[in-house]
């Protein structure tokens, strides 16, 4: 009776996870840090929706007048930065480099990075402020029901 | 209880009231700038503009709530309430412009962030000032 119950139990438990709890559109999460590396990019299907997260990061300047003002400095400067991971993630990043080399000698060697893009519908998930640092975490879902409405 | 045509009046009132806050509320454009420079916010304007004429419909739009004290101008709350603004706003639309330089010696990166220009409909109540997105 107790086998039989607890046998019951093991194959409630997953049916209802899978019908329950999940949602009838896919969702492919992927959290770009920029560092891990094992998340393979995803490609956006019709029917799906790709979840792009990242964290940006913004320092307070050295001198304000309050530290309302420090955290609402920092708190902006982690949102540019957010956006732009966003955007480098979406839209991707054009990268210029350039050597110089005299008397068969590298001199200087200076690479440029730019990034410009129109973002929607980018939300801000979660904010942290500690020893000066703000750390924006952000999320923008991607799908054809948003691109093509 | 009333019969249907007895409520009739208070429904016709209630519409004219709806109607009239409609029109009460005003139209202004606003625009934002945000440039950090080595990830520091170091330059921020925010315009506000009265519309002179009606701009954009409301329908489906997103509304944003703030509080508002008696005699404070848009300016002034949204000068108070930017971050809420701004989360709100950027949602709809946000141009990001960015641009790094890396080399040996030295790192500098520029980001800009641009809320485009666009129109809002603001209505003020006693102590809170509704703003919606228009299309």
């Amino acid at each position: 009776m107790r086998i039989s119950a607890l046998l019951a139990l093991f194959l409630t438990i997953p049916a209802l996870h899978a019908g329950i709890f999940s949602s009838n559109e896919p969702t492919v999460k992927c959290v770009y840090s920029g560092t891990d590396g094992h998340c393979v990019e995803p490609i956006l299907k019709s029917g799906h929706e790709i979840v792009v997260t990242v964290v940006g990061q913004g320092v307070a300047p050295s001198v304000t007048a309050s530290p309302a003002q420090a955290y609402a400095l920092a708190k902006r400067a982690a949102m540019v930065d957010g956006y732009r991971l966003i955007a480098e993630r979406v839209k991707g990043v054009e990268v210029e480099g350039q050597d110089t080399i005299k008397n068969m000698m590298l001199t200087q060697s200076t690479t440029r990075t730019s990034v410009e893009a129109l973002v929607r519908g980018a939300n801000i998930i979660n904010t942290t402020f500690k020893e000066g640092l703000c750390e924006v975490e952000m999320e923008i879902s991607l799908s054809y029901s948003r691109v093509l409405p | 209880m009333r019969s249907r045509n007895g409520n009739f009046p208070f429904l016709f009132s209630g519409f004219t009231l709806i109607f009239a806050l409609a029109i009460k509320a005003d139209d202004y454009y606003i625009g934002y700038r945000l440039t950090a420079k080595n990830a520091q916010a170091i330059h921020e304007t925010l315009s506000v503009s009265k519309a002179m004429q009606p701009c954009g419909s409301l329908e489906h739009s997103a509304i944003l709530v703030l509080n508002h004290a008696p005699d404070e101008t848009l300016e002034s709350v949204l000068k108070r309430e930017e971050t809420a603004f701004l989360e709100f706003a950027s949602y709809q639309e946000l141009h990001v412009k960015s641009n790094d330089r890396i080399s040996a010696s030295n790192t500098q990166s520029l980001n800009s962030l641009t809320l485009p220009t666009k129109c809002y409909a603001v209505e003020f109540n006693n102590e809170s000032v509704t703003i919606t997105a228009t299309k």
